[in-house]
């Protein structure tokens, strides 16, 4: 009987020192990314006699039956998809953001008005080269501040590109490795250490996954991942021990178009969606800004064409290009402007051209265009940062219901540790008991 | 948190993320508010307020306009004055010579006394042509309209002749309004005599050589004259008031620009502009609340239950 005494108190000390073992692991692995804190699961071992109908109950111990893993599937599930929203939204309006300063910080703005005052103020005296040379100087300041939005806009598509190409070869890998873990996970022994950290390492893959791209997970009996992008119906990315590879192609817009093994797919969320729709805002806008340039230099060269020069010569082009990125002041001196109307002779203070060249940029309207575009895209980024920080708080919350239930906390851990420290203590004492009892029995005389 | 209170624990790892993007969210809000401070504007970036931006741009646009109206209204004020006076040295010229064609006129005078009257006349002649060709501010022909050369050249024959163009041009003062900076010579030098069109230097001219022997009565002849140059002497004060009402109504449009400027100045500093007390006080506000987070993260990190264990 003492002899059972002491194996019940010895699968006690081996459960309560299991038990340690997962608190201290729980503690090393508190700042872990994608760490689920584990907890101990025990079981009575006992047995029932039937001899003659009669029941005993022999009593065996204690005995572990496994590590549980705290994960909420449910909320790990949330915390993907609402990851995935928040990261698209949040490239998003980083893209937005870079478009907006690109046109904002250029001042090309600036530079149209000044352009449009320069020739004002060349009415006042339409021979006076100063004011002349005025007037080609802001020329060429809008058409270099042109050049420069443009460059800067075609940087900030590069910028993205580059980014989106870096989350192609992400979701690769990602998912490359996801099989790895899918065909290790159909192998591992259930309730093994083996399994609780391949399974860590797969919930931590899909999260990152999901912040690329928005997925469907399905989980199958062995715990092995199926992974479609977008909903249940969607291309599969991941099934089994296979991964479908991702590409990606620019038109030449510079718009981004995405393919699963060849097929056409269309992420909806996650920062490959995000980096997508900055990068149609950015085509729009520099379309829109290659509207505009073209439309002074046609208005420009068009008045110019039905003038004479201050020499009395048929006025000549002011801007060659044809668009925002080649626009370019061609004229070298203020004597070029054809101010005065065809005709005209020689140094004519006539301002009839001057009028309909004014007239022409007027009904061209570059700074109401400029203020237009800037316009649209301060107000996206205004209207998408609204979204932003509502889908953000939605994630952080999502992800804080999981920390809760799956992250690890100090105190309780604590507890855990003085709760198993005593267990042991007393399975120990058990034991004294125990031998206690043996000498007692031995020792009766 | 949206969990429920039965379920609410906190992970470790969880709590610090929290302390952390809490306090980095009040630091940038009052760092916004420094910057909103320190440049005066309530607008970084204009998906700051996009409406308030666009705005913001278009009165920019058209005050930098404004300020070119401006400058041109005080360039106008200045031509039309210089036009004012040269009106005045003309009117004075004429009189003069309205004097010597009446003594002219009189009978009782010899024709040598004719001869040196016509001499005063041909100087008149000649101070009035350099009076038709007062530069304005920028050097050009004041009365020339928009030639490039003077107003009046002297032909072969020692007549002025205009060859300057037909019109004055005009300078634009604010949207849609405009003045006339100038007037052509023809438009206050030619007049209708006896049914003829003829021009206060050519009768002048006319007189000038009549009474120097050109004709074999010069008294009538300066007679005749006398007529003309009164009708010449009205055709140059009217040309004055004109310039004159011109010169009243850049007045008006400068004031109404003026005001126009104000009240785009109040509008800036309304949309644009931040109100520099309360945003002091909602810094103080913020940097209170922030001390205050730091000081309970310091307490709530530092409050361990292993501490606690011994």
């Amino acid at each position: 009987m003492s002899a059972d005494l002491l194996a019940i108190a010895r699968s006690g000390t081996r459960a309560a020192r299991a038990a340690l073992d997962v608190t201290a692991q729980n503690i090393a692995n508190a700042s872990t990314e994608g760490y689920v804190r584990r907890s101990v699961d025990v079981a009575e071992v006992s047995a029932s006699g039937t001899i003659g109908g009669v029941g005993t109950t022999t009593l065996a111990g204690v005995r572990v039956s496994g590590i549980t893993r705290n994960a909420d599937a449910l909320r790990q599930a949330e915390v993907r998809r609402t990851g995935s929203d928040a990261a698209r939204a949040t490239s998003e309006v980083e893209g937005l953001k870079s478009i907006e300063s690109a046109v904002e910080q250029s001042k090309v703005y600036e530079a149209s008005v000044a352009f449009e005052g320069s020739l004002k103020q060349l009415t006042s005296d339409p021979t006076d080269g100063s004011l002349r040379a005025s007037v080609v100087e802001s020329g060429r300041t809008l058409a270099s501040t042109l050049n420069v939005t443009a460059k800067s806009l075609d940087a900030v598509g590069e910028g993205l590109r580059f980014d989106a190409q870096d989350g192609v070869s992400q979701v690769n890998l990602l998912t490359s490795e996801l099989a790895k873990v899918n065909n290790r996970l159909v192998r591992a022994a259930n309730s093994s250490s083996d399994q609780s950290s391949l399974l860590d390492q797969r919930d931590t893959l899909l999260q990152k996954l999901s912040a690329q791209v928005d997925i469907t997970t399905t989980f199958a009996a062995d715990r092995s991942v199926e992974v479609r992008i977008g909903g249940v119906s969607g291309p599969k990315l991941v099934s089994g021990n296979t991964s479908a590879t991702m590409a990606m192609t620019t038109a030449t817009d510079g718009t981004l178009g995405f393919a699963l093994d060849g097929a056409a797919v269309t992420p909806a969320g996650g920062a490959l969606a995000g980096k997508g729709q900055a990068l149609t805002q950015l085509a729009d806008t520099r379309a829109k800004l290659d509207t505009i340039a073209a439309g002074v230099i046609a208005a420009v060269n068009g008045a110019q064409a039905s003038g004479v020069d201050s020499a009395g010569q048929p006025g000549q082009p002011l801007f060659s290009g044809t668009g925002a990125a080649d626009i370019a002041m061609v004229a070298t001196s203020g004597a070029q402007l054809a101010t005065a109307p065809a005709g005209a002779a020689a140094g004519s203070r006539d301002t009839a051209n001057l009028t309909a060249l004014r007239s022409a940029l007027t009904s061209a309207n570059p700074s109401g265009q400029l203020d237009a575009v800037l316009f649209d895209v301060s107000s996206a980024v205004a209207g998408r940062t609204v979204t932003r920080d509502a889908l953000v708080s939605i994630a952080d919350s999502a992800s804080n219901a999981l920390q809760a239930q799956a992250g690890v906390d100090f105190d309780s851990e604590a507890v855990n540790l003085v709760r198993f420290q005593q267990a042991f203590s007393a399975s120990g004492r058990v034991m004294q008991v125990a031998n206690d009892l043996f000498d007692t029995i031995l020792g009766i005389r | 948190m949206t969990t429920l209170p039965t379920s609410f624990s906190t992970g470790t790892a969880g709590f610090y993320g929290r302390a952390r993007s809490d306090m980095a969210s009040l630091r940038e809000q009052a760092e916004t508010l420094q910057t909103q401070i320190g440049s005066q504007s309530r607008l970084t970036r204009s998906s700051d307020d996009p409406v308030a931006a666009s705005r913001l741009r278009t009165l920019s646009r058209a005050d930098s306009l404004a300020k070119i109206d401006t400058a041109n209204a005080t360039r106008a004020t200045t031509d039309l004055n210089l036009a004012d006076s040269a009106l005045s040295g003309i009117t004075d010229t004429i009189t003069q010579a309205q004097v010597l064609a009446t003594q002219a006129a009189t009978g009782t005078l010899s024709a040598d006394q004719r001869a040196s009257i016509g001499k005063q006349l041909a100087s008149i002649h000649d101070n009035l042509v350099s009076l038709a060709n007062t530069r304005d501010s920028n050097g050009n022909a004041l009365f020339g309209g928009t030639g490039a050369s003077s107003a009046y050249t002297l032909d072969a024959s020692g007549r002025a002749v205009y060859t300057g163009t037909g019109s004055s041009e005009s300078l634009p003062l604010s949207e849609g309004e405009s003045v006339t900076r100038s007037i052509t010579g023809p438009e206050f030098l030619s007049f209708k005599a006896g049914g003829q069109q003829t021009d206060i230097m050519a009768t002048i001219k006319s007189l000038a050589d009549a009474l120097q022997g050109g004709v074999a009565d010069p008294a009538a002849a300066a007679r005749g004259t006398l007529e003309a140059l009164g009708t010449g002497l009205d055709a140059v004060s009217t040309a004055q008031t004109v310039v004159g009402t011109r010169l009243a109504w850049i007045d008006v449009s400068t004031t109404r620009a003026t005001q126009m400027t104000e009240a785009r100045a109040s509008e800036q500093s309304d949309v644009g502009g931040i109100d520099l007390a309360s945003s002091l006080a909602r810094l103080q506000e913020l940097s209170v609340v922030l001390q205050a987070s730091q000081a309970s993260f310091t307490k709530l990190s530092s409050l361990s239950l292993f501490d606690q264990l011994r």
